[in-house]
């Protein structure tokens, strides 16, 4: 049931990005980026119930697993760039981000059951690692919207600087635009991710009755976290456009090569995502 | 059938005539209104209006004859001769359809010429110079323009290279509120595109030259504030957008130039745009972080591609105002026919009513009421039998545009339609 209703969500997704594209290619009809807003809200909403059915069907530890990680990261996307769009007006993100949203979660269409591998122990089951879960995927979502800001302006600045002032120059917004949007999504993604990393060592202490494992999923979170502290960082000291627009992109490479090599890695590796019982092995 | 009134057209514009002609002749607001009321009372007018702008002045007239319109201008100065041009009927209607769209501008494309066309007519409906005729044909110009806005690219590009400098700084700093423009050197060029961006919000402008009462004089002129040649580094470190035209024969911003200031600026965004010939700003610039340099030559470059671009549109418009043109007509000549059929009709029940009340009243009592209406609706019947083709034809002619056959049929039946007066107010 709940698959059924992430199909027609995905619709709505795909209807968004119809409309954005189209708008993207013609600027003109300036109604498409609001039709592909209010698509992309009931995208949102269909999802949302979808997520809804899904913890009722599967008793909610499906979030535990690569399948059910890719459908709340693309909702809370899908979320952080109504926000967006809410905040800053820059109908030529959707273009980008949208197709981002409707990529990642169609491999979760076709997959029929939730991740079988995920069995979560009752200990683990409590508030705090909900809290866990919502804030590292959300702050994995504001940084994938920051990488794609970072990609229009690199884009931009290529047309800008190269005086070709021609179709993508006068689609995609200002510099300073896309420079300003792009901090401000990394700094508060930055927050969001600083309130991960403190719930789930919280998590781990209680779990595993110890805050640092040296677990690999705990080193390079830790290594990422310092990466996106030090943007913040550098912000201050005057680094930004290009340079900055390339570092929000390499982390953000980071973040998926994390996720990547971590969900392959040999079970026992990391008690992360698998196995979260007893003493490490 | 329109007892030969027709559209006229008079006017002068940057094609035709100079601009010391134009200025005597140029005229606005209320002395624009009188005009336009003094133009409408005149002999052989029934409606007028004047366009007026910095470009062109031109003076419709609907009426029997032009030659009031040209006195419009006669009368202002004896120079117009020579530079009037004049259009009747579909020309006259096609150059106003044009000159709304922006084809017949100095720049084509340019924006402004719609609404200037609107005023115009605005203040021809308060001096209620503008009537039935030219509210359904200034209707008809608007609704062309805007077709043509929307659908062809013509007003698509910076048409002048202070446009293309402005486009530029917005896609670099965006929003302009709170940044600061320098101009080095007080060169015109560099004067009305710093105005140009005062206009979209930049918050100051500072004007440093070699000579201080130059910079002086131009500040004083655009309301910037002139500060002092020696302090051009730290002057650099302070504005975002650097407007560059002196003539200096060497390079006035070199390489360690705009590092140093780079430096001093904490890596903030700057934007050289260098208008002088030999250049003064090293093109080597561009190519650190967060500087971005432009040379006359690039910005030229996107003028002309702007004006090639607009040109092919410009074909595509045309083919708009000619269909509006057109369309125009045949709206016109319907409106002609009809009043031909309604007269033509009153004229034949009139006589029906006057024939019957005659037979009733010979025939008398001997006719009960049932008889006296048989032949009511007898003469009744006639007139609508008689009138059925001539009404049918009439309205098919309307409909394809032909012209010939109202004239004919009011010549053939004796009657003079007048095209009806009473139509809604001019929207303004």
């Amino acid at each position: 049931m709940s698959l059924q209703v992430l199909r027609i969500a995905a619709l709505f997704y795909a209807g968004a990005v119809a409309a954005y594209v189209v708008y993207f290619a013609r600027p003109r009809h300036v109604r498409l980026a609001a039709v592909g807003q209010w698509l992309l809200g009931i995208a949102f909403l269909v999802q949302a119930a979808a997520i809804g059915l899904g913890c009722k069907e599967y008793g909610g530890t499906e979030f535990f697993g690569l399948r059910g990680g890719m459908v709340f990261l693309t909702w809370l996307g899908a979320g952080a760039s109504l926000v967006v769009q809410r905040l800053y007006r820059i109908p030529t993100v959707g273009a980008f981000v949208t197709p981002l949203i409707l990529v990642v979660l169609l491999p979760t269409l076709f997959l029929v059951k939730p991740d079988a591998r995920v069995e979560v122990p009752p200990e683990v089951l409590r508030p705090m690692v909900t809290v866990h879960i919502v804030t590292a995927l959300l702050g994995v979502a504001l940084f994938a919207i920051a990488a794609l800001v970072a990609l229009m302006y690199l884009l931009q600045e290529r047309e800008v600087k190269g005086k070709r002032f021609g179709a993508l120059f006068s689609r995609l917004p200002s510099l300073a635009a896309l420079d300003t949007l792009n901090h401000r999504l990394v700094r508060f993604g930055f927050v969001v991710y600083t309130l991960a990393l403190l719930s789930g060592s919280g998590m781990a202490k209680v779990v595993w009755k110890s805050a640092w494992q040296w677990d690999p999923q705990q080193v390079t979170s830790l290594v990422i976290w310092m990466l996106y502290g030090a943007m913040v960082q550098l912000r201050h000291t005057g680094w930004h456009g290009r340079r900055f627009a390339l570092l929000t992109i390499g982390a953000f490479g980071l973040v998926v090569a994390s996720m990547v090599t971590l969900n392959v890695l040999p079970e026992g590796m990391t008690r992360h995502g698998g196995d979260f019982s007893g003493e490490r092995k | 059938m329109n007892a030969g009134r027709e559209l006229h057209l008079v006017g002068l514009s940057h094609k035709s005539a100079p601009v010391a002609v134009r200025e005597k002749v140029a005229l606005g607001g209320d002395d624009l209104k009188d005009a336009m009321s003094t133009l409408a009372g005149r002999p052989g007018v029934s409606e007028a209006m004047v366009v007026s702008t910095c470009n062109r002045v031109e003076c419709y007239v609907y009426g029997e004859s032009l030659e009031e319109a040209r006195r419009f201008f006669l009368e202002r100065t004896a120079d117009a001769e020579g530079h009037l041009y004049v259009h009747s009927g579909r020309d006259a209607v096609r150059h106003l359809f044009r000159v709304a769209a922006s084809l017949d501008s100095m720049v084509v494309g340019e924006p402004q010429i719609l609404g200037q066309v609107k005023e115009s007519y605005g203040l021809a409906a308060a001096a209620q110079s503008a009537g039935a005729f030219v509210s359904r044909l200034c209707n008809r110009a608007f609704a062309t323009a805007k077709r043509v806005r929307s659908e062809t690219e013509i007003a698509r590009g910076a048409g002048s290279v202070s446009q293309v400098a402005v486009e530029l700084v917005e896609k670099i700093f965006g929003d302009l509120r709170g940044r600061s423009v320098l101009l080095v050197g007080a060169g015109k060029m560099g004067a009305l595109s710093a105005k140009a961006l005062r206009d979209l919000g930049a918050d100051r402008i500072l004007v440093t030259n070699r000579s201080p009462e130059k910079a002086r004089g131009l500040a004083l002129e655009i309301g910037a504030t002139a500060e002092p040649w020696d302090g051009l580094t730290s002057l650099l470190a302070l504005a975002d957008v650097v407007i560059v035209s002196t003539g200096a024969p060497t390079y006035v911003i070199t390489q360690d130039l705009a590092a140093h200031v780079m430096k001093a600026r904490r890596g903030r965004s700057i934007c050289l745009i260098d208008l002088a010939v030999p250049r003064n700003v090293d093109p080597v610039c561009g190519e650190q972080d967060n500087v971005y340099a432009y040379d006359i030559d690039d910005l030229q470059k996107v003028v002309v591609q702007t004006h090639t671009a607009r040109a092919e549109e410009a074909l595509r418009a045309e083919a708009i105002v000619e269909a509006e043109v057109t369309a125009f007509a045949q709206e016109r000549e319907t409106r002609a026919a009809l009043p031909v059929l309604a007269e033509l009709r009153r004229r034949a029940e009139q006589i029906a009513r006057v024939e019957a009340d005659r037979t009733l009243a010979h025939l008398g009592t001997k006719l009960d009421e049932k008889g006296r209406k048989s032949v009511e609706a007898m003469a009744q019947a006639i007139v609508n039998k008689l009138l059925h083709g001539p009404t049918a034809r009439l309205k098919e002619a309307a409909a394809s545009g032909d012209s010939d056959l109202p004239g004919a049929a009011a010549e053939l039946f004796g009657v003079e339609p007048e095209e009806t007066q009473t139509l809604p107010e001019p929207r303004r």
